[in-house]
């Protein structure tokens, strides 16, 4: 399964969901920030060297770490 | 009084509205360990209270929880007549995940909300108008429409505010058997759909809203130019804190001189003036002329906060330091621990996680300071010849003051991976590395000033009673019995030579014991203390002459590399012993830091002398 972690610059993502393994609470923060089911979101930019990504979610901008952004499941790219 | 309290999203413009109501009269109120601040000030016949900016009801790390749990006793509190919630009305779908949650506590706890749909002057320079009315009617709760910067609005505002704070509640049911326990199942789960709706319906649509900060992120961030934009603005960073902050220092230093002057000469000679001379001038001075670095520094930081620079700087730095159990925002602390540990440690409060945001306050006093550089001038010049090489491109001297600065920045990092390591507590000491990069702004100065100026008012406070007592203390001892006939023949002196066997295995006499004990005063304080014992007068300003003295007088070379390490690792500052006792709140913590540096700091000396020799 892809994850956001594996998202090309540029591209915009459909969620399909979030993956057990998290903290619940890191889950529920994640969906309150818009990354629930069937939500577009953007890949703005990955940092060299594995460092966080940068995604537009809803009307914010976030920099996410690996450990969180490879949790977040996305639909296979089209 | 009554209470109005203030919530909202972080960088929703909260604070700048809070500054707005209540003009710049604020006391703040700090809960040690955690970064959470509430200010209070007056708005009219009102307290009005600014809440940390919340994300969301439900929490994620410690510090979150308390911002709640505050929120929780308002909404408990019969005293609160109104809560005001922030909004940015560029962002509403952001701010009203947060905003339904928060009208949905108000309406269970029997409370007035007020949506303050802060920053509309942004969404009518992008062309769009939101209908206020229309927006209330559907939240079902009364919004007004202003802007804290332009000040559009808001007298409207404060209208409505204080209308709504003063009519009587109107009565339901008591909630008396609820408790701030059970409010947390009271939040509906997922507010979030509702704030979508609101936000397709009434909102500016997020890629305009985010077009031009993407384009200068596209720049900011690139792997070229954001790498050369990031080495510039922490090159600046780092030059302006001493070429802006010395000439300031200077200034300090000499008004304190002319001051003592002035004074000592209108009463003569004599014990007192001495004692104003040395104990007052001298020792608090010495603690005096960092104020001026404190402040510069936390105006560039301020600026670099509120211009939305610092978060992009988290995000660069954020992996490389996570490989030492540290969070990219440990980066500017670490660069301003380079000038005075006391802003750096402030700085860290910016740190998300509580439990790195600890090991960054713990390590920042292993950075070089300003008020080591002194001893390391003094001790190089004794040790190392002023040899150049590659005709002059290299000077062993200076290739030593990099080691050193090396040397505590690598002591640093190591601290921070073992403590990183062994401390293993609650989930909620840690924070997940999930950082909204807010919109680039031209930052405000006034806010901006009132840090600046809380900034040294903090610090004089904290620190100020600490070093004055150890000044007192160090200056009647190193003064009486004063018919002795100097400082070696003091109870100081006495004291130095008591000691002496402790310093013995370091290959270094009670002299230098004694240095190092007044020391603690400000790390600056060894070069006078060498100075008068070595009988040069005025050694700050002449530290080639005091280092031809100590040469012929003859320091070994391993001696000499041990008091250099012992001066990068050894946590002598009491200014920054009571700043961190105050940010961590805890006395044990901060006392076995001491002890444990303390400890490094002897062996790493001892090392030196015993196996260089
Ligand atoms: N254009 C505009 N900028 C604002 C307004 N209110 C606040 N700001 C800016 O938004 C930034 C964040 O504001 P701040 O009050 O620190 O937000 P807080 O995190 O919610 O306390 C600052 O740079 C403010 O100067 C406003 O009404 N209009
Ligand atoms: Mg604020």
């Amino acid at each position: 399964m892809l994850t956001l972690w594996d998202a090309p610059k540029g591209a915009s993502v459909t969620i399909s969901g979030l993956k057990q393994g998290l903290h619940q609470l890191v889950l529920n923060r994640l969906s309150e920030m818009g990354l629930d089911q069937g939500q577009t979101v953007l890949c703005l930019r990955r940092s060299p060297f594995n460092g966080p990504v940068v995604v537009a979610i809803a009307d914010c901008v976030y920099s996410l770490e690996q450990q969180i952004a490879s949790h977040i499941f996305i639909q296979p790219l089209s | 009084m009554k209470r109005i309290i203030l919530v909202g999203k972080p960088n929703s413009g909260k604070s700048l509205l809070f500054n707005q109501l209540t003009g710049l009269r604020q006391k703040v109120a700090n809960f040690p360990g955690v970064t959470v601040e509430l200010k209070t000030g007056r708005f009219d016949a009102f307290e009005l209270v600014d809440f940390p900016g919340t994300y969301s009801m439900s929490t994620l790390s410690r510090d979150e929880d308390i911002a709640v749990e505050k929120i929780n006793q308002a909404l408990l509190d019969d005293n609160t007549a109104l809560i005001i919630c922030n909004l940015d009305a560029t962002r509403l779908e952001s701010s009203l995940v947060f905003g339904m949650q928060m009208l949905a506590l108000a309406q269970r706890f029997n409370k007035k909300l007020l949506f303050a749909l802060n920053m509309i002057d942004e969404v009518e320079r992008f062309g769009h108008h939101i209908d206020v009315n229309a927006l209330a009617a559907d939240v079902g709760c009364p919004v007004s429409a202003l802007s804290a910067k332009t000040l559009l609005g808001i007298s409207e505002f404060k209208q409505q505010a204080l209308a709504l704070a003063n009519s009587p509640t109107a009565t339901s049911e008591p909630v008396h058997n609820a408790t701030t326990a059970n409010i947390a199942a009271d939040v509906p789960v997922n507010p979030l759909v509702q704030s979508r709706k609101l936000a397709a319906k009434y909102g500016i649509k997020a890629s305009i809203v985010l077009k031009t900060q993407n384009r200068i992120d596209a720049f900011m961030l690139n792997n070229v130019s954001g790498s050369i934009a990031f080495l510039l603005v922490m090159f600046l960073l780092f030059q302006s804190i001493f070429t802006f902050a010395t000439p300031l220092m200077d200034g300090v230093e000499s008004a304190l001189g002319a001051l003592a002057q002035a004074i000592t000469g209108m009463i003569g000679p004599g014990m007192l003036s001495d004692f104003l001379n040395d104990a007052i001038f001298g020792g608090l001075g010495s603690f005096l002329v960092f104020v001026p670095q404190i402040m510069v520094l936390t105006l560039i930081i301020g600026l670099l906060e509120d211009s939305g620079y610092l978060a992009r700087a988290a995000l660069i730095c954020h992996r490389p330091l996570s490989y030492f159990g540290l969070s990219g925002r440990s980066f500017i602390p670490y660069l301003s621990a380079h000038a005075c540990a006391i802003p750096a440690i402030m700085a860290a409060r910016t740190i998300e996680s509580p439990r790195k945001r600890l090991i960054t306050m713990l390590t920042i006093p292993l950075m070089s300071c300003s008020a080591r550089l002194p001893v390391y001038a003094l001790l190089i010049s004794v040790l190392i010849p002023p040899q150049q090489y590659l005709g002059g491109l290299i000077n062993l001297q200076g290739v030593a003051f990099f080691s050193l600065y090396l040397f505590g920045i690598l002591t640093a990092l190591l601290v921070s991976l073992v403590l990183s390591r062994t401390a293993n507590d609650d989930a909620k000491s840690d924070m997940p590395f999930i950082l909204e990069l807010p919109t680039y702004r031209l930052p405000h100065w006034k806010p901006l000033i009132h840090r600046v100026v809380q900034s040294a008012k903090q610090f004089i406070y904290r620190a100020g009673p600490v070093i004055f007592v150890v000044s007192l203390v160090i200056w009647l001892l190193g003064y009486f019995p004063s018919d002795a006939g100097g400082l070696e023949y003091s109870y100081l002196g006495q004291i130095g030579h008591f000691i002496e066997p402790l310093f013995t295995p370091l290959g270094i006499d009670w002299r230098y014991g004694i240095a190092i004990l007044m020391s603690f005063l400000a790390r600056e304080v060894f070069v006078g203390a060498l100075g008068t014992l070595f009988g040069i007068e005025g050694a700050d300003e002449n530290i080639a002459g005091l280092a031809a003295n100590i040469q012929q007088d003859g320091l070994a070379f391993g001696a000499g590399i041990g008091i250099l390490l012992f001066y990068v690792v050894a946590l002598q500052c009491v200014a920054t012993v009571a700043t961190l006792k105050a940010e961590t709140g805890s006395t044990k913590l901060v006392l076995g830091l001491v002890a444990g540096y303390g400890t490094l700091a002897y062996l790493l000396a001892f090392m030196a002398a015993s196996l260089i020799g």
